[in-house]
């Protein structure tokens, strides 16, 4: 199977990252707080950014060479076992071995897994070397970045389930350090913890459905092996069904999908480069990217074989697409509404994904090809254009803070330590302020949101007509698609009420009143991620001639005949209810869900401020619907649900008394069983012992009289047991 | 001797050293002519690897047992650094043999094959020999010996009373390496009672507040349990079919029956062909189970496990980290070395019940850890459970939960001295065990966080760490076997990583930024990592990391080794 060409190397893409986690620790140990280290090395920052630099250079070389054909190249053998077969006696010889495999899936997330990590790398350098408190540890930042990337970028390369799962582990360990990189914050440390062993619950899941797999498929986990049509056809599809549910719970803890997606919201702990990695770009990602690897499996078993799966894949999407976005409804710090807008975006590719899936395995090859595009698609335009939203908010944040530390040292000397700086409810009126960071986030909510032409929209679009499409068919999927189609609304709303609550409106605080765009560093990546956002559809042009494996179905149009297509296939289909279901969600979530953020957020710049001429279009309706439309919303928002949507629907509270109570709580008792009952034994055996031999010390009198009378006993004794046995 | 002669005291005692040491070093390039087997092939094992550390350790100790206090502390320096020095020989012959630069050793064996086999007439009359060898099962557990050993020395190369402490741990070695070496039960017997000497004065002398206690419930504990195996053994012995002394002259002229393990595994295997049941089924499980305790106390299993977190806490921390590095695996050596292949209906009898107790020790073992608010507790209690693996290894009845039973007790043996390690840093620089007695520790010892973590995360099974390719290939054979039984295994893991990151969210992370060191800390200052003690954790971090990325160094031997024991052994000479 091995090749030449680029893929031989490919090895190098995780590889560099990976060894350059040990050589910015060190040097960081070595050199920290010396002139040279934190000026020309940025605390390591450039040598995270040559590597990350070279990576993203290899990554695009391969991708070019494999656009059109897949590619697969061995590394060596990590060990061999060896299996018994108890009835005939033979030994079977299983190799677990280590290699590359890149196909059109593998293409399109290495893109995005390299391409962001080197935009997010730098922005670090701007972001987090000019804030004090980060004096001094950004060496151990810089390392366990490049570690994380190569983790993600391990995955995506690997090329059987054993390995992306060797690297899955890798990035949650990588998320658990750098969510708690602020370590002597309890909150960090807890919310580090958390999001560990959250993911690790699902990580369990996962091990137990590699091993069923594994056990299935005879010894392999490798996708040259499983994905063999023949060895698919030969597995039992119940069992098969089962092991792939269970790496679905991995996937589900992963990605932060109901009900393990408690850790995302908490781990915005981390630094604000750390959200835009893990929750945007690429972490969260990989149980999207297991998902649509089990692709293969649905499309080769027995037609209806997995469309259980399909369907609990597709619900389990839409319930956390609806909840996630009723809880951002209600968030005030800007990050959390990002976090639960991920989760809820998350959710969408899985009910994609779930849709796709059920076409595949029940015959609708075409179908399903073009569903799966719609469905990693909207990966692609989600992780540029929240990686985008992130960074504009840690630039948003990151200048609060700037401006607060100038307030405050300008006012009456004392610092006001209560001061939050990601709180929504202290910005307003930033448009003008921030020019960057505002057209970015701008751009990023419209693609989030689905506003018709920008990012998001095409794949947004495409996953709710398959999804309406597939509940033609299967009545259940009506759940998932009423859940999506609502959740579009939804998204219109939450999205728009941040922009507006951060950058329309007047200063709600003194502080936003003093905010400047000035770091170094941080703009790059935003511009640049604003012109990917705003191109989507250029890159739509692979979506239609299929992402997945089977390249004999793609087929490459020319570019204009390709956009034409794509406009009349979304705004004119044929099939008038896929029309209707377009308008309706335009409807929903381009008009009505940012109409009401308007009517309740929106309003004009202090006087004399005028933000760009892009964005201020924005904040004039914005205005003008508040002023027409006397919208009051009290009611609900006092309203019992409100509460518990701010209580994150009970969740976490839930699972942490039930942490504490059921597993510390039993953990406490084995302890004392342990001690008490077993232990005890041991040393009632040993305290026995001793009483009994304080007894049988007092036959030991010392007196002659005694022993003469035990001898005569036992002369006696042993006569009469002579003349027993005779 | 006269009052101004400190400095005359050291040079002399750096001079007897010195003497010493070229001694030994002239020893070291005589050991080839000093013993050699049947075939005239050099006895690497009996003197270098065995005999050496034991007999020079004996001479270390001496050297220093009859000098008062004060001459003893000066005396210290110069012996521990000679007790590294031969420390390091063993090692550098084991790792030699590995790469073959001695002498080429193919260890793709037959079932009862060895390597480097040598032996000894010893007691003609009763069948008892110097008989030692070694295998794909034996060898990595010598190597890791040597190999812990100078670690150990350099870990705790401050540890008081240096004069005896440093040549007791090298005395541990060699009696530790001759358990794995012995192909003889008698010989066996007598290096698996050995190794309870160094450790009981281990930690009778250099354990904490309770050591008196600890140290004679760890030693009346395992002796008891192993005079019930040396009760399976001797029976054993008087049960194999006697043979005649003139065509098997390890055969005892008066018994007719032999101590060597080569021998009664011979007569198993050929009493087992077929459908043979050496010895009878009752007999069988008769001697299955008196071994097995011995073996299962060792390891130990749950219930049988109490006596290890209470030696553990009171040892040094070297004595922890040989003894959880090493010791407790010469229980699962053991077992497999004897029961495993001597009975294998018995073990297919009693397949469930093993099961069933390594399940335990991994479930239960890893609840009680999550309940225990002392560090070095909790880290012996994931000793338990982490045996518990090994269990469930062997009850898989496949090559490769058997390869990674073997892998464990070798990942094991690196992971473990490095969690006793940090225990013990902590411990030396906080004065305290409990877990949230220091918090942020990250800021004080940023090395010893670093290295806290990295033991944990391997140990709780982190991938490219060494831990994990066993857990893994545990679980891919017992899933064939147990099916939805895998979930206990898998709450177990759970529940591995929430004990271990709920101790590093309490010690390692918070404490506020305050920027005040805490109380226990006694102003000591820097409280970080001492020079020894951060080389001997690179040391332990880097092969951990070396195992963890490159299995098949060890797992290839072990492959093999399980190979040539399923065919020797379940397949009865092909069913």
């Amino acid at each position: 199977m091995s090749e030449t060409g680029i893929i031989t190397y490919a090895v190098l893409i995780p590889l560099l990252p990976m060894l350059a986690f040990p050589v910015i620790l060190f040097l960081g140990g070595i050199f920290n707080g010396t002139p040279g280290w934190v000026k020309k090395a940025r605390e390591g920052g450039l040598i995270a950014l040559t590597v990350m630099g070279a990576s993203l250079a290899l990554s695009i070389m391969l991708i070019l060479e494999h656009l059109h054909h897949t590619g697969a190249s061995d590394i060596f053998t990590w060990f061999e076992s060896s299996w018994w077969n108890s009835s005939t006696g033979d030994i079977r010889t299983d190799v677990f071995g280590v290699g590359i495999h890149v196909d059109h899936l593998t293409v399109m997330l290495l893109f995005v897994a390299a391409f962001l990590c080197f935009l997010i790398n730098v922005f670090s350098i701007g972001y987090m070397n000019t804030d004090p408190i980060n004096d001094n540890r950004n060496h151990r930042f810089y390392a366990e970045f490049v570690l994380f990337c190569s983790g993600m970028l391990g995955m995506v390369l690997a090329d059987s389930f054993l390995w992306l799962f060797i690297f899955w582990e890798i990035m949650g360990l990588c998320s658990y350090l750098l969510i708690g990189f602020y370590y002597e914050r309890p909150s960090a440390a807890y919310a580090a913890k958390k999001a560990f062993l959250t993911t690790k619950v699902g990580d369990v899941f996962l091990v137990i459905g590699l091993v069923m797999l594994w056990n299935l498929f005879d010894g392999h986990l490798d996708y040259a092996y499983v994905f063999n049509s023949a060895n698919i056809a030969a597995v039992d599809p119940g069992s098969l069904q089962l092991a792939l549910g269970m790496m679905f719970i991995g996937a589900v803890g992963k990605s932060a999908q109901f009900p393990l997606h408690v850790w995302l919201p908490d781990a915005m702990e981390g630094p604000t480069p750390v959200s835009a990695l893990i929750h945007a770009a690429t972490m969260v990602n990989a149980g999207l990217y297991l998902v649509a690897r089990m692709f293969p499996f649905f499309a080769e078993a027995d037609v209806g074989s997995l469309s259980t799966l399909a369907i609990i894949i597709a619900c389990i999407g839409g319930v956390t697409a609806v909840m996630a976005a009723l809880i951002a409804f209600v968030q005030v710090d800007i990050k959390k509404v990002l976090a639960y807008s991920t989760m809820s975006q998350l959710a969408y590719i899985f009910t994609g994904l779930g849709a796709a899936l059920w076409l595949a395995n029940n015959g609708y090859s075409e179908a399903a090809v073009l569903a799966m595009g719609a469905a990693l698609f909207h990966l692609f335009n989600h992780a540029m254009a929240k990686g985008m939203l992130f960074m504009a908010s840690g630039s948003v944040i990151h200048e609060m803070h700037h401006a607060h530390h100038e307030v405050a040292h300008h006012g009456d000397g004392h610092d006001d330590d209560d001061f939050d700086a990601q709180s929504m409810e202290n910005m307003g009126g930033l448009a003008s302020k921030m020019p960057i960071a505002s057209t970015a986030m701008l751009v990023g909510s419209m693609s989030i949101i689905g506003i018709p032409f920008i990012g998001g929209f095409w794949s947004k679009e495409g996953i709710i007509a398959n999804t309406w499409t597939v509940a033609m068919e299967e009545p259940i999927f009506i759940l998932p698609a009423l859940l999506v189609l609502g959740g579009a609304g939804m998204t219109g709303f939450y999205m728009s009420r941040m922009w507006f609550m951060t950058f329309a409106g007047k200063p709600k605080s003194e502080v936003a009143a003093h905010v400047h765009e000035q770091t170094p560093w941080i703009p790059i990546p935003l511009v640049v991620l604003t012109f990917m956002s705003l191109s989507a559809i250029i890159f739509a042009g692979m979506h239609s001639t299929s992402w997945l494996g089977d390249y004999d179905h793609g087929h490459f149009m020319g570019f204009f005949e390709y956009i034409g297509e794509e406009l009349h296939h979304v705004f004119l289909n044929e099939n008038p209810f896929l029309l209707m279901l377009t308008y309706v969600a335009i409807g929903l979530s381009a008009i009505l869900g940012p109409s009401f953020a308007m009517a309740l957020y929106g309003g004009r710049l202090d006087d004399g401020e005028k933000a760009k001429p892009w964005v201020q279009w924005a904040i004039d309706l914005s205005s003008k619907v508040r002023r027409n439309s006397h919208f009051d919303n009290s009611a609900w928002a006092n309203s019992g649900l409100a509460n518990s949507l701010h209580q994150r629907l009970h969740f976490d509270a839930v699972y942490d008394a039930a942490m504490l109570k059921l597993v510390a709580g039993f953990a406490n008792i084995t302890a004392m069983i342990d001690r008490v009952v077993i232990d005890g034994t041991i040393k009632l055996i040993e305290s026995t012992s001793q009483a009994a031999s304080q007894k049988v010390r007092l036959i030991t009198t010392g007196s002659a009289r005694d022993y003469i009378m035990m001898v005569a006993l036992g002369t006696l004794g042993i006569a009469l047991l002579l003349w027993g046995v005779a | 001797m006269s009052a101004n002669s400190t400095l005359d005291i050291k040079n002399k005692e750096f001079i007897l050293v010195g003497l010493l040491l070229v001694t030994v070093a002239g020893l070291a390039a005589f050991f080839p002519s000093l013993g050699s087997n049947a075939q005239g092939e050099v006895d690497w094992i009996s003197l270098p690897l065995v005999g050496f550390p034991i007999v020079v350790s004996g001479i270390l100790m001496a050297f220093a047992s009859q000098e008062s206090r004060a001459r003893k502390e000066i005396l210290a320096g110069p012996i521990r650094l000679a007790t590294l020095c031969f420390s390091l020989i063993p090692l550098a012959i084991s790792t030699a043999l590995f790469f073959d630069w001695l002498i080429a050793v193919d260890w793709a064996l037959g079932y009862n094959e060895y390597a480097l086999e040598s032996r000894y007439h010893w007691m003609e009359s009763i069948g008892v020999s110097w008989h030692v060898g070694m295998d794909g099962l034996s060898f990595p557990m010598v190597w890791l010996t040597t190999f812990l050993v100078p670690v150990t020395i350099i870990m705790t190369w401050e540890e008081k009373n240096g004069a005896v402490y440093h040549p007791l741990l090298l005395m541990m070695g060699g009696a530790l390496i001759g358990v794995f070496v012995s192909l003889d039960l008698f010989m066996f017997y007598i290096f698996w009672e050995l190794t309870l000497i160094p450790m009981f004065f281990l930690i009778l002398s250099w354990g904490g507040k309770d050591r008196r206690y600890a140290s004679q419930k760890f030693f009346i504990y395992t002796f008891a349990s192993s005079v019930i195996m040396l009760l399976g053994l001797i029976t054993l012995y008087f049960l194999q079919p006697a043979q005649d002394a003139s065509t098997n002259p390890w055969v005892g002229d008066l018994t007719g029956r032999s101590f060597d393990i080569v021998t009664i595994l011979d007569q198993a295997n050929h009493g087992n062909l077929g459908d043979g049941i050496f010895l009878g089924m009752g007999m069988q499980k008769v001697l299955f189970v008196l071994l097995m305790i011995g073996f299962l106390v060792k390891l130990p299993a749950v219930p049988f496990h109490t006596w290890l977190p209470d030696a553990h806490v009171q040892a040094p921390t070297g004595g922890s980290m040989l003894l959880a590095g090493v010791m407790l695996k010469m229980g699962a050596y053991g077992m497999f070395r004897l029961p495993l292949a001597l009975f294998p209906d018995a073990l297919m009898h009693y397949q469930h019940c093993i099961m069933a107790i390594g399940l335990i020790s991994l479930v239960w073992g890893a609840f009680v850890c999550l309940g225990q608010t002392n560090l070095k507790k909790m880290v012996a209690y994931s000793s338990v459970s982490h045996m518990g693996v090994i269990l469930l290894g062997i009850a898989s009845m496949q090559p490769i939960g058997y390869a990674a039973a073997l892998f464990m007790m070798f990942a094991h043996g690196i992971i473990s001295p490095m969690l006793f390690a940090v225990c013990g840093a902590f411990k030396h620089h906080y004065h305290s065990m409990e877990i949230g007695a220091m918090r942020g520790m990250a800021k004080f010892s940023p090395f010893l966080a670093v290295y806290m973590m990295f033991a944990w995360m391997a140990s709780l099974g982190l991938p490219l760490l060494a831990g994990f390719v066993a857990e893994l290939m545990v679980l891919l054979a017992y899933w064939a076997i147990y099916g939805w039984w895998i979930l206990l295994p898998g709450l177990a893991l759970a529940i591995t990583a929430t004990y271990y990151l709920w101790s590093m969210q309490r010690t390692i992370f918070e404490g506020g930024d305050e920027g005040q060191p805490p109380a226990t800390l006694l102003g000591e200052n820097p409280p970080d990592l001492t020079l020894p003690e951060n080389i001997g954790m690179i040391i332990l971090a880097f092969f951990t990391v070396l195992f963890g990325v490159f299995p098949f160094i060890a797992l290839g031997m072990m492959d093999d080794w399980t190979v040539a024991f399923f065919e020797g052994v379940f397949n009865r000479g092909g069913i």
